[in-house]
């Protein structure tokens, strides 16, 4: 069958098989007109959202009631454990691997016991002062006796490592429940007169059935080192004062709450609001034009060059291809220097007296964000007009044969045809890059730098500034971590959720059977 | 167990008090060095002059690395603790850094010295509340005038300069976008924005009239330097083409001295008249500096003080004005017939009369500087009048003025 538009899949498909909220019958739906039936979908989506939501929510109610009580039997478990368990069984309650050592099972006693061990010592000798400075941050200011300067408090590593011995603690229940569920399953197992496992086993089991294990091990470590921790830290960064002025080791920062968020998201001289949401409109509106201008013109352009009775096909692409060969790093500084007052093209239109005064390609807010979009085409197209190439050529020729026979013109084989193939083959790829188009930081800040400033923005934000070049100023310029954090969590809310709601609207994901 | 690491942790203890030096007479050990890239060759030379001076310190080992000005300053504010032990500074970035505990305070023997070699300027420069936080290397951090004189015959009024370089075809350069060059404008009329900042690098007032008559000639001038054909929004003579005149300082004389070849000149920044009232030029003067990093070690902590006091003295100075051009802010250097003969030097020399000796300022002071100098670019406030241009200068002011109770 023929897929669907994009635009028109989300409401339609939805309720193909449901009530209509309006109470509207199909043989109603199907004698409006083409219009109006996109508009009776587009309203049938509008009713049902609160409705989806509501579920939504409702699910999420109930996987946490489904957690809390799993949890209670967990505990509830553990009590029979102990009630229930023999005298090893008991004590392996307070020496972690006592039970597994005491029945014979040498390897994982030791490896239970071992974990404790440096637990406590790690606890005792080191996360323990840290993690006991997480509510302050530290309390001992760095102060000098005479000119030699004694360090206080660090509130970096307070915050870094106290994070490190939460996770830690974590992992000791867990491996305190698993040394409890252990000894349980022994004493069923010996109660059942079988063997238990022993060393070589557990080691033979690792390059066996626990293979999983051996293999995502390091990278599952890596994973939480470089990832899960850091973006933790930042997270918890949002809610501290750490600035320039609250710089360890000379300067200790602390907990403030939520008002870093009141700072960036309130309207008035003092807060970022107004400045947030000039950053944060420009910043959709780039990413949508980024995506779609060259996403539609990159399209049209593999067309022109697929069309037969097209010569030189192959230099055509070449041409294009050849601004992907040059690093952007490059081709955009250079082209930044070109638009520049005092850049070429501006000395040449004077030059040639169209002009009298330079045009205000970066000066102006909109002229630059125009400059941008437009500058981008040029560095866009080539990627797309090479994916398109490939799709286009994968279409069925029948189909267009067909088209043909029974009149159909140009535009309507491509509104019927080419587009909708099209848009399923390339909606992940669509969303993909309005997400990326959305963190672009590349091509913002080889262009402008976000500049042109105004009086009229705060916090060093110009009129081309993306939220993720605007974080990477505060950060770098302004030494001003906590508004940077806010704008990273902010910028993972709005990506997350545009992923989620349009992921699930796309029609390869809505009707990924149709094309089978 | 605690018994053994009772025993381990003061046995360590014991170890690391013996490691240290027993006196703090003299150090040896690795010094970090941070200067521009321009200057490695000339600071690892010195230091070994200055290790053959002071036997002492002959274990001394200097690790210099080219760091610049700028990132020197942001780099020590990210990291203290990995940064450099001397570093070399413009003087914006003085109270961040003191706020930042990147910075210690000088010897009260050293600040005497430094007081006394020094023109006053930097010896203010360096200065927050009563103590004094670096030493003083260059005073010439400030800029006037460059013109091409074959184009441009008398300098003295920036119309004037703006006329000439427009009937040769030729443009005047000035970053107007910059809180450092704005301030040749509104300082220029007698509007003013200063900060006072305590010894701990915390901004405790803000004094600023730029919503006055003042304010408001300073951004006409502004904005019809903005509206010159000729004008070009910039300060970078390596960035600048087709050139009669640049604001610009001494660090880019190689790069104008090129481009001018034989009718290379400078002088003083021109006068601008606005409503018939004609106003001189002013600006900020500028220095900069080599700070000492806060030291736990003693031995090391002198150590660094002496190699600082040595860097910054006469001789060195003199090296650097010698290699590079770097106009020296010690009295007896500034006296040398090569300094006094410099034509960059004099031009600034004779605009320094009229700018004023650069405070401290904070980082959104910069920026909204930059924002207000945009909006003038971008002709927002061409068709304004007096009034609604006075009210875009108190929002201007606002925003200083707010950043005290930050």
């Amino acid at each position: 069958m023929c897929p669907q538009p994009f635009f028109s899949s989300f409401p339609r498909g939805l309720d193909a098989n449901e009530e209509v909220g309006d109470g509207m019958a199909d043989l109603e739906y199907l004698s409006l007109g083409r219009g109006q039936r996109r508009l009776q979908d587009l309203r049938r989506w509008l009713i049902s959202l609160p409705k989806r939501m509501g579920q939504g929510a409702l699910r999420f109610v109930r996987g946490l009631a489904g957690l809390i009580k799993k949890l209670g039997l967990d505990i509830a478990d553990i009590g029979q454990t102990f009630v229930k368990g023999d005298w090893k069984t008991r004590v392996s309650f307070f020496i972690m691997g006592f039970g597994s050592f005491a029945r014979g099972q040498f390897f994982r006693g030791l490896l239970f016991f071992l974990f404790q061990a440096v637990f406590f010592l790690y606890i005792l000798f080191f996360g323990g002062a840290y993690l006991a400075k997480m509510g302050t941050l530290g309390t001992v200011e760095t102060s000098r006796q005479g000119r030699v300067t004694v360090y206080g408090d660090n509130s970096f590593l307070i915050l870094l490592y106290g994070i490190l011995t939460l996770f830690f603690i974590l992992a000791f229940l867990y491996t305190w429940r698993l040394n409890i569920r252990q000894n349980k399953i022994s004493q069923q197992i010996l109660a059942g007169g079988k063997k238990l496992k022993y060393a070589r086993d557990d080691v033979a089991a690792l390059a066996d059935n626990q293979f999983h294990k051996t293999l995502l091990s390091l990278p599952m470590l890596g994973l939480f080192t470089f990832t899960i921790v850091p973006i933790i830290f930042m997270i918890l960064v949002a809610f501290t004062n750490y600035d320039y002025t609250h710089q360890p080791p000379g300067k200790l920062f602390t907990w403030v709450g939520l008002s870093n968020f009141r700072t960036m998201l309130s309207a008035g001289s003092a807060n970022y609001g107004d400045t947030f949401a000039q950053v944060l409109f420009w910043t959709l509106t780039w990413a949508f034009f980024a995506t779609f201008l060259n996403y539609f013109l990159g399209m049209l352009v593999a067309i022109m060059i697929n069309k037969k009775g097209i010569r030189l096909k192959k230099m055509w692409r070449t041409i294009l291809v050849m601004t992907i060969a040059i690093p952007q790093f490059v081709s955009l500084l250079y082209v930044s220097r070109m638009f520049a007052a005092d850049g070429l093209i501006n000395s040449y239109l004077i030059s040639w007296g169209w002009i009298s005064k330079p045009l205000p390609f970066w000066t102006d807010g909109t002229w630059a964000r125009i400059t941008i979009i437009i500058i981008n085409i040029w560095i866009g197209i080539p990627y797309m007009m090479l994916i398109a190439t490939g799709i286009l050529m994968n279409i069925p020729a029948d189909l267009y044969e067909s088209a043909r026979i029974d009149g159909a013109n140009a535009l309507q084989t491509y509104a019927r045809i080419t587009l909708p193939y099209m848009l399923f083959v390339t909606g992940p790829y669509l969303l993909t890059s309005f997400i990326g188009n959305l963190n672009n930081f590349n091509v913002i800040y080889l262009l402008t730098g976000g500049s042109p400033l105004s009086l009229q923005l705060r916090g060093n934000a110009g009129y081309t500034d993306l939220l993720i070049t605007w974080l990477y100023k505060m950060t770098v310029t302004d030494s001003d971590y906590k508004m940077a954090a806010v704008i990273g969590i902010i910028v993972f809310i709005i990506t997350a959720v545009i992923s989620l709601t349009v992921y699930n609207m796309i029609p390869s994901v809505r009707h990924e059977e149709d094309f089978q | 167990m605690r018994k053994f690491f009772a025993i381990v942790l003061s046995l360590t203890l014991m170890l690391s008090l013996a490691s240290l030096p027993a006196a703090a007479e003299g150090f040896s050990g690795e010094v970090k060095i941070w200067v521009p890239d321009a200057m490695v060759d000339l600071t690892l030379a010195k230091v070994e002059e200055f290790k053959a001076a002071h036997p002492e310190y002959a274990g001394l080992t200097a690790l210099v690395e080219p760091v610049g000005e700028g990132d020197a300053a942001t780099n020590m504010i990210t990291d203290v603790e990995g940064g450099a032990d001397i570093f070399g500074f413009a003087q914006d970035q003085l109270a961040r850094l003191v706020a930042a505990g990147a910075l210690v305070e000088l010897s009260e023997e050293n600040a005497a010295i430094v007081t006394e070699a020094n023109d006053a300027g930097s010896v203010a420069a360096v200065t927050l509340g009563e103590l004094m936080f670096a030493y003083p290397m260059t005073s010439d951090n400030g800029y006037f005038l460059y013109y091409d004189s074959s184009v441009i015959s008398d300098p003295s009024t920036l119309e004037g300069v703006l006329e000439q370089a427009g009937a040769a075809g030729k443009k005047v350069y000035m970053q107007i976008n910059s809180g450092w060059y704005q301030t040749a404008f509104f300082f220029g009329t007698g509007a003013m924005v200063t900060y006072e900042v305590d010894d701990e690098g915390n901004l405790v007032k803000a004094n600023v009239d730029y919503a006055s008559d003042k304010g408001v000639a300073a951004l006409k001038g502004m904005i019809a330097l903005a509206n010159d054909p000729a004008f070009v929004n910039g300060s970078s003579a390596s960035d600048a083409s087709n050139y009669a005149a640049i604001v610009d300082g001494v660090w880019d004389s190689a790069a104008v001295q090129a481009a001018f070849g034989d009718n290379y000149a400078a002088a003083k920044l021109p006068t601008f008249t606005v409503d018939g009232e004609t106003y001189q030029m002013s600006g900020f003067g500028g220095f900069k500096m080599l700070g000492v990093k806060p030291q736990v070690d003693e031995a090391k902590l002198a150590a660094c003080d002496a190699l600082a006091l040595f860097l910054t003295g006469e001789e060195v100075q003199s090296a650097r004005f010698e290699q590079s051009g770097w106009g020296p802010s010690n009295l007896n250097a500034q006296q040398q017939d090569a300094v006094k003969a410099d034509a960059a030097l004099s031009a600034l020399a004779a605009q320094l009369a009229y700018a004023v000796p650069q405070g401290q300022y904070p980082n959104d002071y910069w920026s909204t500087a930059e924002g207000l100098g945009d909006d003038v670019i971008a002709g927002l406030l061409n068709d304004l009048t007096d009034d609604q241009l006075l009210e875009r200068l108190t929002q201007f002011q606002d925003i200083l003025l707010s950043l005290i109770a930050q």
